[in-house]
């Protein structure tokens, strides 16, 4: 029986899981441009083409940020893939952002 | 306490104002990760649940006004000159470089101030004017329908020193679910003759996109290795130029590049008080913009459009780039540029020396090689400012070359009838040239 799982599963092509990430900001204001920056700069480094990321501008859609729970930004959400997490602030911390993103520093290249 | 360490504690005032926004934002937030980040600084506006805004935090808020402020100042710094209308055509923002052409012509050329209305202000044009301002509101209109992103159109206009024309591009730009239109003037040809002034017939001018290269037939870009061609593809656009359009006026910086595919464009010197000289000629054999591979911005002369056709244009940056990356490129461009200096430095012994039906049989003959017809349209006023002679030289020069039955000159129309004798008549100048151009392929 679990013999004939484990073919079923070699049978399966491989799937890329793509991380779908929200990042919501406050126009060109400080950190929001920082944290544009910093999260461009992890997702690249880490992810590859495996990520969607979404930019929204509170002051131009602010019920989009109400609906979506967002009290401070720049706060970067994960809609994708676990369990649905937060991190507050200019991202600079990479360590944070990528236990957001289910990923460890130390595993990676 | 001192001075300095009273500047340094927060008021009373203000302390308590943060602890009470803290207090506020505590209630706001589930966790404490909002928190830290407030009290790290990292935090630019946090969303008020009751009013449905963001507020903007105190150094969010300097900072978004301070680039503001830096964005206006670089708008006004630049030396173009820009004006911003709302979706009703009404100017809302203008920078420096249009206020001061606004003081220098006012009531001419849509020399429009802040608040007024450019639909009205073409409505109200001097009468010399109406054609080109109906053409402008139409290119408005189209932009701000939403019909068109980028509009330009040739606008024509007296001034002091005779006839003004220039090119007014009309942009769409969408912001907050509001559409604006931003005006820019191109190509401003001070002091223009009217047969010079450009047609303004093409508010509905577009960029043409660039279809591919296999077939291209500017010579120059031809002879680049396939692979390289195609890299080009990229940066370069088809665009229709008008007969009498100047690409580049003296001492302008050099915005685009044009590789010439069936148009003529002259080389002229212009001294002050004295009738522009035509030093050069290009067409579909290079280019229009070649100094900047040698690392100069500007322009000494003017290229004006002698033959309407179209060309294959690339901005300077672009351009700068590929000579970088492209070393074929860099090679055709430098040896096209030093062929065309050959040229423009034989042109004041040519005129000292030469006469004046050698000189017309050699630019005759320097036009047809460029042409895709023996047949081409030319008055006698023109080919008088291109050859620096007065316009009954040019009558007699021709009639000369006709009763040799080398030519056909007709109502503007000349027709080469003779090649060989025609080169036979022509001056010196021509061999050279010929010569240089034989050796660029």
């Amino acid at each position: 029986m679990a013999r004939k799982r484990a073919k079923a599963h070699a049978a399966v092509p491989p799937v890329t899981t793509v991380v779908t990430l929200c990042l919501y900001i406050a126009g060109g204001a400080p950190n929001s441009v920082k944290a544009i920056a910093n999260l461009e700069a992890i997702c690249q480094r880490y992810l590859k083409g495996g990520y969607k990321l979404e930019v929204v501008d509170v002051c131009e859609h602010p019920l989009r940020a109400l609906s979506d729970r967002v009290v401070v930004t720049p706060s970067l959400t994960k809609l994708s893939s676990g369990v649905p997490a937060n991190v507050i602030g200019n991202l600079s911390d990479t360590g944070s952002v990528l236990a957001i993103l289910g990923l460890c520093a130390a595993e990676l290249p | 306490m001192s001075l300095e360490a009273h500047q340094t504690v927060p008021t009373p005032s203000a302390s308590e104002a943060e602890s009470a926004f803290k207090e506020w934002l505590r209630r706001l937030v589930r966790g404490t990760a909002e928190l830290r980040a407030f009290d790290a600084g990292e935090i630019d506006a946090v969303m008020d649940p009751s009013s449905g805004n963001a507020i903007l935090l105190h150094p969010a808020r300097v900072a978004l006004q301070r680039s503001s402020r830096l964005l206006l100042n670089a708008v006004d710094a630049l030396p173009c000159e820009i004006c911003v209308l709302d979706s009703d055509g009404t100017v809302v923002m203008t920078n420096q470089a249009w206020r001061a052409y606004v003081s220098a012509h006012a009531g001419r050329g849509l020399a429009v101030r802040d608040g007024l209305n450019v639909f009205a202000a073409c409505s109200q044009v001097p009468p010399g004017e109406r054609a080109s301002a109906a053409a402008v509101a139409a290119g408005l209109r189209l932009v701000l329908n939403g019909k068109s992103e980028l509009v330009r159109c040739e606008y024509v206009h007296g001034s002091p020193r005779g006839q003004r024309s220039f090119t007014l591009a009309i942009a769409g730009v969408r912001t907050d679910g509001s559409l604006h239109a931003i005006l820019t003037r191109e190509h401003v040809s001070e002091g223009a003759s009217p047969r010079l002034a450009v047609r303004a017939d093409r508010a509905d001018a577009k960029r043409i996109p660039a279809t591919g290269l296999a077939d291209v037939p500017n010579r120059l870009l031809a002879a680049l290795p396939s692979s390289q061609r195609a890299r080009l593809l990229d940066g370069l656009e088809s665009v229709t130029l008008h007969y009498g359009e100047v690409l580049n006026e003296p001492g302008e910086a050099i915005r685009h590049v044009h590789f010439p595919s069936d148009c003529l464009v002259s080389l002229l010197t212009v001294v002050e008080g004295h009738r522009a000289l035509e030093v050069g000629l290009v067409g579909p054999e290079g280019l229009v913009g070649s100094r900047l591979a040698l690392g100069l911005n500007t322009s000494p002369i003017r290229a004006l459009v002698q033959g309407t056709g179209t060309a294959l244009r690339m901005t300077a940056a672009r351009f700068l780039q590929e000579l970088q990356r492209n070393t074929e490129l860099r090679a055709a461009v430098l040896r096209f540029a030093d062929s065309l200096m050959g040229q423009i430095s034989r042109t004041p012994a040519c005129n000292r020396f030469h006469m004046i039906e050698a000189r017309l049989a050699r630019w005759l003959l320097m036009t047809r090689e460029r042409m895709p017809s023996a047949q081409f349209r030319l008055t006698q006023e023109f080919l008088a400012d291109m050859l620096g002679v007065r316009r009954v030289s040019v009558t007699s020069a021709a009639g000369a070359l006709q009763r040799r039955k080398l030519i056909h000159y007709r109502r503007g129309i000349i027709t080469i009838l003779d090649q060989k004798g025609l080169e036979a008549a022509s001056c010196s100048r021509y061999r050279h040239v010929r010569l240089a151009a034989m050796a660029l392929t």
